[in-house]
């Protein structure tokens, strides 16, 4: 019964064992195969070379299964007109048309609107980390039942992205939500309508905030900022904690006060943490995905799209079926994605480079 | 799983002691409606199956509507199931023109219910000349109003566009809007098009149009959008319906701010649950715009398929042919409170909605199966977008038009 919910089917149910039995004979192969490696004269003259390779062994052949192989299997994709079905051979049913999609790319302009709200993600999203640390001081000092508050605080990252985007909804919905009844406290009196109901006159209609494409993106990106700011606060609480008390009390006597002491003493000190504030936020906008998909599909008319939404929305997302168009999206974000990544690990090269 | 694998072994076992020295042979069908009263009435005319073909183990798995949409292509193209439910029109279409369905033609030539009484419905169930399933349902489509509140304001039902845009006068003077609707999920905007379309340019125009023969920047259509953009601004929509689904929309004309819903008859129920009751409602066909147009409606269709993959396909096609028969119609669409393909089927005489949506679909000169099953997945996504955005703002007709040109030109291909 429950399986039925969930959308299984006979046929999967009856291949569980299987898989597991094949699982289990393919880690006794591996098994087998560690101790053979191992037991060879090569592997005991060049151990230590050999021993790193090996650790990696098992993750690197993950990795280039899941994330490398799929990288050049979507980039020949992109190159395709393909409805991602297979005919009743097997045979892949697609056609190569070339550059097309990217040519069809640069003249949509649900691009356009996708890639500026990604912009707007990142930008918007690094709001994150100076509210983060101005909670965090706030936070830091020791009153009675400061923990309580300190974890009231931190609450909205606890819970799930999907129920963050689910309160949110609720709360922009112009009929009952929360932002609705305190507009109607200014704004709106309750009268009886023609069948004797009682409803709400509004000289000023509430704000229709994720139904309004000027608004919408926006309204998802403050939902996305709760829980964001409670992560870059933890961030800067842990950080506070192992500032050295010495250099915030030379920096008293040299008459160091308020903000010339935060900017000076504190903030650099708190270098660490802000590096890692940073990365976490850009990886939280980049996956803003979820929030999407909850709160607004990419609506209205596709303007609270982001690449990595209209990317599904194209190839996966209601049978719309266009996996050569998807994967030449997925191409682009792939390559603006790279650049950051390679600033980053750059930077942790250099850093590495300095320290040691 | 320990579960079903007992309830498999125990039907097998059973199976073949009832049938004795006949050979039990399998069908699997997969459905994909899990709401209440969908799942009992398919269950039922399984279960009637059975008994009169006891020779037959069927196993039956019901999937969740949205979720089978996603699962279905993995369905087809790997462990098939030898029945399986989709929709007709070019929702369908993928599947044939890869080959992932069977062509059940012989079985609309042979059977005596396919071959003469779904005219109909055939067209819909008909790609490149050959038929590819049977259909268990289909309901009507058109305007859902509060009769108590046209009785209030002495007015009746709209016969032509002008009458419509009058009542409308008089229902916005008396503080009600006139029109319901939830775009957030888009395809209820698609229900008011195709309606605007058929009314203002026909049956052939409209097909025209979801098969990519005629832009959407051609005049015809344009003569739509004029007619969507007066409708718009004599009788306005609620202003909010760009954040609401169907369902969060019957709440205003629940409550008696909204009188107007353009909606399908799936529908009526969820009026039912709000409070409402056959008394307040009503029901009348979209109004006549340009005089003389022979009266198309929309009409969805609910079908079942075979794979091409399917493992029993003799017992595929008795099954197909077991639920075209008058009778399994008549108690599938009573029990779900839809209309019986077969037209020799009888329908729930006691509920008006029915009597009237035969009656309306019964004479109307063409079925529309719906924007987004007659037009490719990938056209109609972009279409109801673009509904959506003109909905909200008119004057980005052009824009809007243009840009579905460029979507037409990139799908039909």
């Amino acid at each position: 019964m429950v399986q039925q919910w969930l959308g299984y089917s006979q046929q999967v149910q009856a291949r569980v064992p299987t898989f597991f039995i094949r699982l289990g004979f393919f880690m006794v192969a591996l098994t087998a195969a560690y101790f053979l490696f191992t037991s060879l004269s090569y592997y005991k003259r060049n151990k230590i070379a050999l021993a790193p390779w090996l650790f990696l062994a098992v993750g690197l052949v993950f990795f280039l299964i899941y994330v490398i192989f799929p990288i050049f299997q979507s980039l020949s994709y992109s190159f395709t007109r393909w409805d991602g079905l297979y005919d009743i051979n097997g045979d892949w049913t697609g056609e190569w048309v070339g550059l097309h999609n990217y040519r069809v790319l640069l003249d949509d302009p649900n691009f356009y609107t996708s890639l500026k709200n990604n912009v707007l993600w990142l930008l918007l999203f690094m709001l994150a980390v100076p509210i983060g640390l101005f909670i965090a001081l706030f936070l830091n000092q020791t009153v009675t039942g400061i923990r309580f508050y300190k974890s009231l605080f931190f609450f909205p990252f606890v819970i799930s992205q999907v129920v963050v985007g689910l309160i949110f909804t609720w709360a922009y919905n112009p009929e009952f939500g929360l932002l609705s009844e305190i507009w109607s406290w200014f704004f709106c009196e309750t009268k009886e309508n023609i069948v004797g109901n009682l409803t709400r006159v509004c000289s000023v209609e509430p704000p229709s905030i994720l139904g309004d494409e000027n608004f919408a993106t926006y309204g998802i990106i403050a939902a996305g900022l709760w829980p964001q700011i409670a992560y870059c606060m933890i961030l800067y609480l842990t950080g506070l904690n192992n500032i050295s008390s010495d250099q915030i009390e030379a920096g008293y006597l040299d008459g160091a006060r308020g903000w010339r002491m935060l900017w000076h003493v504190v903030l650099p000190q708190l270098k660490p943490a802000t590096f890692i504030a940073v990365v976490v936020t850009v990886i939280g906008a980049l996956r803003s995905f979820d929030m999407i998909a909850t709160m607004t599909q990419g609506g209205p008319f596709g303007s609270t799209n982001v690449l990595a939404y209209y990317m599904y929305d194209q190839a996966v997302g209601e049978g719309v079926g266009r996996y050569g168009y998807g994967s030449a999206i997925a191409t682009v974000l792939f390559l603006i994605m790279l650049v950051y990544i390679s600033y980053f690990l750059w930077r942790m090269y250099q850093d590495e480079r300095e320290a040691g | 799983m320990s579960l079903s694998f007992t309830k498999l072994a125990l039907g097998t076992a059973i199976g073949s002691l009832l049938s004795g020295a006949v050979v039990a042979s399998d069908l699997v069908i997969t459905f994909d409606d899990l709401n209440p009263a969908p799942k009992a009435a398919f269950e039922a005319a399984v279960d009637a199956f059975k008994a009169a073909n006891p020779d037959i183990n069927v196993t039956a798995n019901i999937t969740d509507r949205e979720a089978h949409k996603g699962t279905i292509r993995n369905a087809l193209q790997n462990d098939a199931p030898d029945v399986i439910a989709w929709y007709p029109g070019n929702r369908m279409g993928p599947f044939v023109d890869a080959g992932l369905f069977m062509d059940i033609s012989d079985l609309w030539a042979s059977d005596p219910n396919l071959s003469e009484r779904f005219n109909a419905i055939k067209p819909t169930m008909t790609r490149d000349g050959k038929q590819w399933g049977v259909p268990y349902s289909y309901y009507q489509w058109g305007v859902y109003y509060r009769k108590d509140i046209y009785d209030k304001l002495n007015l009746s039902e709209p016969a032509t566009w002008s009458d419509l845009l009058s009542n409308c006068d008089a229902l916005k003077e008396a503080g009600v809007t006139p029109f319901t609707i939830g775009t957030k999920f888009l395809w209820t905007a698609a229900g008011v098009f195709d309606y605007l379309n058929l009314r203002t340019n026909g049956y052939e125009v409209h097909n025209a149009l979801t098969a990519g023969e005629i832009k959407y920047t051609d005049d015809r259509i344009r003569a739509t959008f004029a007619n969507w953009e007066e409708m718009l601004d004599r009788c306005s929509f609620i202003s909010t319906h760009a954040t609401m689904s169907w369902q969060d929309a019957i709440s205003p004309f629940a409550k008696g701010d909204a009188s107007m819903y353009v909606m399908g008859n799936f529908s009526v129920a969820g009026y039912k649950d709000a409070g409402l009751t056959d008394e307040q409602i009503d029901f009348f066909q979209f109004p006549e715009i340009t005089p003389g147009l022979p009266r198309a409606e929309e009409a969805p269709a609910d079908a079942l398929f075979i794979p091409a993959k399917a493992k029993n396909v003799e017992n595929a096609k008795k099954f197909l042919a077991f639920i075209a028969t008058p009778e399994i119609q008549s108690e599938w669409n009573k029990a779900i409170g839809q209309l019986p393909p077969n037209s020799a089927a009888e329908i729930n005489t006691d509920d008006k909605f029915i009597v009237e949506g035969m009656a309306t679909l019964s004479t109307a000169s063409g079925l529309a199966q719906f924007y987004d099953r007659d037009a490719p997945a990938a056209m109609a996504k972009a279409g109801m977008e673009g509904f959506q955005k003109f909905m909200l703002d008119p004057s980005t007709l052009d824009e809007v038009l243009e840009g579905l040109d460029k979507v037409q030109a990139e799908v039909y291909k």
